[in-house]
């Protein structure tokens, strides 16, 4: 959880470096403290390491899978605070509920509109007490 | 002459001749002695040897001939009488030689024949039977076959009428009215396409040719791909086989399916053209100074902006659409939960796991052997994995659609774990097959969920519907009579033979006797005559709401309440179904006239009028029984020998069904009295014109 004054932290788990980039410069503009990890094997690792109050996760992922990923953030019970929105280019409604069910705070689905992000980010964030 | 006497009296004759000439001998003999011996006194000597050997001549061939009649003549006809009866008709038992013991060895022969003749003709029979019997099982095989194709199969005749058709080809057909036996093919599918591909078979000649159609039913409301092929070559113009598919439903997804496609492409196509631009003229001019760029940028921000938003919402909007459509056209038949779950149970505890399944009444729309193997795959995994003994088994209704949940009292399932499971081979007898594959052909997912020390594997089906009884099973029957492939057609009615036409037998039911004074019909029953034979599956009984209260006194009769038609169609809807039915057929009914006023107040609400020939049986009854007789339907069929089961008296299909089977017996009283076409039929009622009037104009 993110002590009051202190600025988020939010770690993008994304194989993609041009949507990377530009998230990477929302985060910036927003007034978050970021990190990006491109691989799946790193995230949980990372995870761990960071303890970020937010994890922006892409489903899609060489090694593991984003959906593995968020199951076991879940499962790990020191990591209980950290809220997961998960992306994906396929957003079916079967897809979301798979997602949600596996215990992900949020499900955006690709393409999405820089406005809709930002919002459920800050949704996201604010639950925790949020940027002030 | 003489061969027309019998052998016995022929034979009498011989011997009163014989006996005759004897005498005529005897006296010409005596008569000679006695002129030559001249002498007058020895006369009644003459006389008394004459009389004496007379009597005795006389004795000799009576009692020679008493024996011949009794031994020989008698015998012979005894024997002959025997012998006729063993030929003509079936006689079994064995020819009795007594009487011709002393004809030598004519009885023995005769008896030896009659034997072989009775084997012979025993021996035909049993070959008859068992052929029959043969024969017999072969077409219940076969029509059972044909009912149970998953094709509608109709065999028509050179003229397009229908001689064969199976159950689902009366579905496929039946889209306004039923088919029916001897009607035209063209009642039910448009003409241009079956017509042509009849031409063309005749063209092409070949005995093993088949065409391929494609034709709309005549409603409109489906499309039909079809095969036509000829059934015997050998005649000019030969009737034809043509079994039917309904592709409605494929052709509207695969349209869907095109048309989907051609939309994401148009409107993916503009904003993707329009953005390539925009970004284009931006990294050129970048280079070209930062004036330039700083006029522009505003604008061709905004043009990006604007595409790149349309295409976003195009790919959203589209790819939300296809998802909804995945499931139409879908190639997965209703499977119901509680077999789900036996077939699962079976699997698991073959396995020897306990599994507690608990299904709901739901139907869900899957590959049951496919899911079947996959979830008890699953539960034999979970308990390989030491995560629990025994699995609970739910199927449950989850929105549009099911949840399948696996569930144990354990330790979570890690999803990784999970995936490889369903990445390996799945035992379903055919190669390629895994897990992963079966969820994406029911366009699904699969994840555990873990909370509150329990754990499940979910696995979501996108469709499913409430379980009601299971329907009845639809009588697949086959309906067909071949003898219509070559039957002759007359042009008019009148000059038809009656045996040709097709009747439609009906009665009403009705709230009173008085159409005048606005009583009206609640219940119509009609059944078909076709080739002289009731068809059996062509039977039409329904209720009718007559838009007015039922007197109790009528309800008395037919048994029919106000509740029973409330929620029936009304007379103007019933009535256009009825004319269907009746199409190109003579109408019959018990005292025709009644029932004929109740419809006839309804043509224009209809909009058809009633112009079919109309036969009366109290009129053919009168014909064939004479105007002194009672014509009641009760005391028609008692003379015929028909008896109405009690429950079906005054229901109108019982009446209807008795009157068919009168008139089929009044059909060859009718030909015995000479009256072979209906115009005969017609001119003798008209006779009896005066006991109620005549309705064919």
């Amino acid at each position: 959880m993110a002590e009051a004054g202190r600025r988020p932290r939010v770690l993008v788990v994304e194989d993609e470096d041009n949507i990377a980039i530009a998230l990477d410069y929302l985060m910036t503009r927003e007034g978050y403290a970021h990190d990006r990890v491109a691989n799946g094997a790193e995230a949980l690792a990372r995870i761990r390491a960071t303890h970020p109050d937010l994890v922006l996760l892409d489903v899609m992922l060489p090694g593991v899978s984003g959906y593995e990923i968020c199951q076991d953030v879940r499962m790990d019970p020191g990591l209980a605070d950290v809220k997961i929105l998960m992306m994906t280019a396929r957003g079916s409604a079967l897809e979301r509920r798979k997602g949600l069910a596996l215990g992900a705070d949020g499900f955006i689905a690709k393409p999405f509109e820089l406005k809709d992000l930002r919002a459920e980010v800050r949704r996201l964030l604010g639950e925790g007490g949020g940027p002030a | 002459m003489m061969e027309r006497w019998s052998l016995r009296l022929r034979v009498f004759l011989l011997f009163a001749a014989l006996a005759g000439a004897s005498w005529v001998a005897l006296a010409a003999g005596l008569w000679a002695g006695y002129h030559r011996l001249s002498d007058p006194a020895v006369l009644p000597a003459f006389v008394q040897a004459g009389v004496v050997a007379g009597f005795a001549i006389l004795g000799l061939t009576a009692g020679i001939w008493y024996l011949f009649d009794e031994n020989v003549a008698r015998a012979i006809e005894r024997l002959a009488g025997g012998l006729r009866a063993r030929a003509h008709a079936a006689v079994g038992a064995e020819i009795d030689a007594g009487p011709a013991r002393y004809l030598g060895d004519l009885a023995p022969a005769a008896a030896a024949v009659t034997l072989t003749l009775a084997e012979t003709r025993n021996a035909l029979a049993e070959a008859v039977a068992r052929e029959t019997t043969r024969l017999q099982a072969e077409k219940d095989r076969l029509e059972a076959l044909l009912s149970d194709v998953p094709v509608g199969v109709l065999l028509c005749s050179a003229g397009h009428q229908l001689v064969f058709y199976n159950g689902q080809a009366a579905d496929i057909l039946g889209g306004g009215a039923a088919p029916g036996l001897d009607r035209r093919l063209f009642d039910y599918l448009r003409e241009a396409p079956v017509a042509h591909a009849y031409a063309r078979l005749l063209e092409a000649g070949d005995a093993e040719a088949a065409s391929d159609l494609l034709v709309a039913t005549v409603a409109g409301a489906r499309v039909l791909a079809g095969r036509m092929r000829l059934l015997d070559q050998g005649q000019d113009r030969p009737g034809y086989v043509l079994t039917l598919r309904d592709v409605t439903a494929d052709l509207a997804a695969h349209a869907e399916r095109g048309a989907l496609l051609a939309e994401v492409f148009d409107r993916v196509r503009r904003p993707a053209a329009n953005l390539q631009t925009v970004i284009g003229v931006l990294a050129e001019e970048a280079g070209a100074g930062p004036d330039l760029t700083r006029d522009l940028a505003p604008a061709l921000t905004g043009a990006m902006l604007e595409e790149v938003g349309s295409l976003a919402r195009a790919i959203t909007e589209l790819a939300a659409r296809y998802d909804d459509s995945r499931g139409d056209g879908w190639p997965l038949a209703f499977t119901r939960a509680s077999d789900l779950a036996d077939g699962i149970r079976a699997r698991v505890e073959a396995a020897g796991l306990e599994v507690a399944a608990d299904p709901a009444p739901i139907l869900l729309r899957c590959d049951g052997f496919e899911i079947v193997a996959l979830v008890s795959m699953l539960a034999e995994r979970v308990a390989a994995a030491r995560l629990a003994r025994g699995v609970r088994l739910e199927i449950a209704e989850d929105g549009a659609g099911a949840m399948i949940r696996l569930g144990w009292d354990g330790a979570a399932l890690p999803l990784g774990q999970l995936d490889g499971w369903l990445s390996e081979p799945l035992e379903v007898g055919m190669a390629g097959v895994t897990g992963t594959s079966v969820l994406r052909v029911h366009g699904t997912e699969c994840w555990p969920e873990h909370a509150a020390g329990r754990s499940a594997i979910c696995l979501p089906l996108r469709e499913a519907r409430r379980a009601h009884r299971r329907p009845a099973p639809v009588t697949r029957a086959v309906v067909y009579d071949f003898d219509l492939l070559s039957k002759a057609r007359n042009a008019g009615v009148l000059e038809a033979r009656l045996e040709d036409l097709t009747y439609v037998v009906f009665d009403t039911e009705t709230t009173g006797l008085l159409p005048a004074q606005g009583d009206e019909i609640v219940q119509i029953a009609a059944v078909r005559i076709v080739n002289g034979r009731r068809v059996e599956k062509e039977v039409f009984d329904t209720l009718v709401n007559p838009g007015r209260p039922i007197p109790a006194a009528s309800t008395e009769v037919h048994g029919i309440t106000g509740a029973m038609v409330a929620e029936a169609p009304g007379m103007d809807e019933v009535g256009r179904r009825f004319h269907k039915f009746a199409e190109g057929a003579v109408l019959v009914a018990h005292n025709a006239p009644f029932d004929m006023e109740f419809l006839r107040r309804h043509e224009a609400g209809i909009g058809a009028s009633f112009d079919n020939p109309i036969l009366d049986t109290v009129l053919l009854s009168a014909v064939v029984f004479g105007q002194g007789e009672t014509h009641s339907l009760d005391a028609l069929t008692h003379r015929l020998g028909i008896t109405i089961p009690e429950e079906a008296r005054h229901t109108a299909i019982g009446d209807t069904v008795a009157t068919a089977d009168a008139f089929l017996r009044l059909l060859p009283m009718l030909r015995a009295k000479g009256m072979v076409t209906f115009g005969d039929v017609l001119a003798e009622v008209r006779k009896h014109g005066r006991l109620l009037k005549d309705l064919n104009g």
